[in-house]
């Protein structure tokens, strides 16, 4: 799992790369949470562009409630752009429930 | 050994009401519409042949109770939720065509939809019957005289004619009982609860349920991958979806299916039950819960060996 984060637009976009899984999802965790303080100091919201993500096993989606629960109400968290095997993952776990999912990462 | 489960919902017995049956002969009809059968036997067939079993069956509402077949001379049972009372009724069946009338009963807590059968189980009331309650709870007896006071039942435990032993086990200490190995584990449950490892012959069955695998504490599950490792059958505790589980539902002791899921690979486990079905349910809601379980072990499957899901029902049967 590779990550790559930028600021711009008026948002902070992390991009998570490959798969999240039992061997990847604390490295994929420190990258959110720390995504997740960067976007509070700038007062912006964080998209996580999941467009080069593989897939994302429970652990992942547990890193990404960690992660809202660092945001609170101070960061709004987007999903973004995931492959057809996330959008069901999304859904069998009803995390689709829990976050907003947007078809394109873009700031539109 | 054989799995036979005699309660598989969570939390509550529940019935079918009418219009549950009702909408199943709807559909039933609907699908045979035009048909003509011989017999009973013929309708039957092609019911089980083309319904789904949310149609043609039902998952059953009784509280947990598993039994494991495979010991020597005795009886295997996991928990005494509402499934308990049939079991009992079934083994007086068996003691008729000579089967032993001892009893080895494994506690993963002591709440009240894992208990409740206890009162009506009627070899309690066999005074040649022998009742070994196992637990990693030094107050499982507490808790079954307790349910027996006056207060909430007309029968105390005193009344009761089999001889009762209690044996408070020690965690990951394996100990043999009538020939299989058992071992505990704890779990994460109000007061505690506790998973079982069976092992005889080269082959294992995990009966873990009440056990909330929490967000904040995910590096503890490389125990329960351990303790999962290679099973033949891991019963496991899959009543919410991960999204109610951190969420509304977090703290409340239960897991998901996918987390099950996840253990099971990471334990290179051959089966995994889905057990402990949320008792709002209806047939349908497991249904989709067990095809959307095994789509998820699909999307994620990649060169790994499969791993069978199978949806738990009062009344189904497992050969390990």
């Amino acid at each position: 799992m590779d990550w790559t984060q930028e600021t711009a637009g008026g948002r902070v976009v992390g991009r998570p790369m490959g798969r999240v899984d039992e061997s990847t999802w604390e490295l994929f965790s420190q990258h959110l949470i720390a995504a997740v303080r960067d976007a509070r100091s700038a007062s912006v919201p964080l998209v996580v562009d999941l467009a080069g993500l593989d897939y994302m096993s429970s652990r992942g989606l547990r890193a990404l409630t960690m992660a809202k629960r660092e945001a609170g109400d101070t960061v709004a968290i987007t999903l973004a752009a995931p492959n057809d095997r996330m959008r069901e993952i999304l859904a069998i776990s009803r995390y689709d429930k829990l976050f907003e999912i947007a078809d394109s990462a873009g700031p539109d | 050994m054989l799995v036979r489960f005699w309660g598989t919902r969570g939390s509550l017995p529940v019935a079918q009401k009418a219009d549950a049956i009702q909408g199943k002969i709807a559909r039933a009809l609907l699908a045979a519409s035009g048909r003509e059968f011989a017999d009973e036997a013929e309708a039957a067939a092609f019911a089980s042949q083309t319904l789904p079993f949310s149609t043609y069956g039902a998952y059953g509402g009784a509280t947990s109770c598993v039994e494991i077949e495979g010991a020597d001379d005795a009886f295997f049972v996991c928990d005494m939720g509402s499934g308990f009372r049939e079991f009992g009724i079934d083994a007086f069946r068996r003691i008729a065509g000579g089967h032993a009338r001892t009893y080895h009963i494994f506690l993963s807590h002591l709440h009240w939809d894992h208990i409740m059968g206890m009162p009506f189980f009627g070899p309690a009331f066999d005074p040649g019957a022998t009742v070994v309650i196992h637990s990693g709870h030094a107050d499982a007896e507490q808790a079954l005289r307790r349910q027996q006071e006056e207060i909430s039942f007309p029968v105390p435990f005193d009344w009761l004619q089999a001889k009762f032993q209690f044996v408070t086990h020690e965690m990951g200490v394996p100990a043999e009982i009538a020939g299989v190995t058992v071992t505990l584990i704890r779990q994460h449950h109000s007061h505690d609860s506790y998973g079982y490892h069976f092992a005889r012959g080269g082959k294992s069955v995990i009966y873990s349920t009440d056990s909330e695998h929490k967000l904040e504490n995910m590096d503890s599950e490389a125990a329960f991958e351990a303790f999962f490792r290679g099973a033949d059958l891991v019963i496991c505790d899959t009543m919410y979806s991960l999204g109610d589980s951190v969420s509304l539902k977090q703290d409340w002791g239960h897991s998901s299916n996918i987390v099950a899921v996840d253990l099971c690979r990471a334990a290179g486990a051959r089966r995994l039950a889905l057990f402990h079905h949320e008792p709002t349910y209806s047939d349908e809601d497991i249904e989709r819960m067990f095809e959307e379980t095994k789509r998820y072990e699909e999307l994620l499957r990649e060169d790994r060996a499969p791993l069978e899901v199978i949806c738990a029902y009062d009344g189904l049967e497992v050969a390990i």
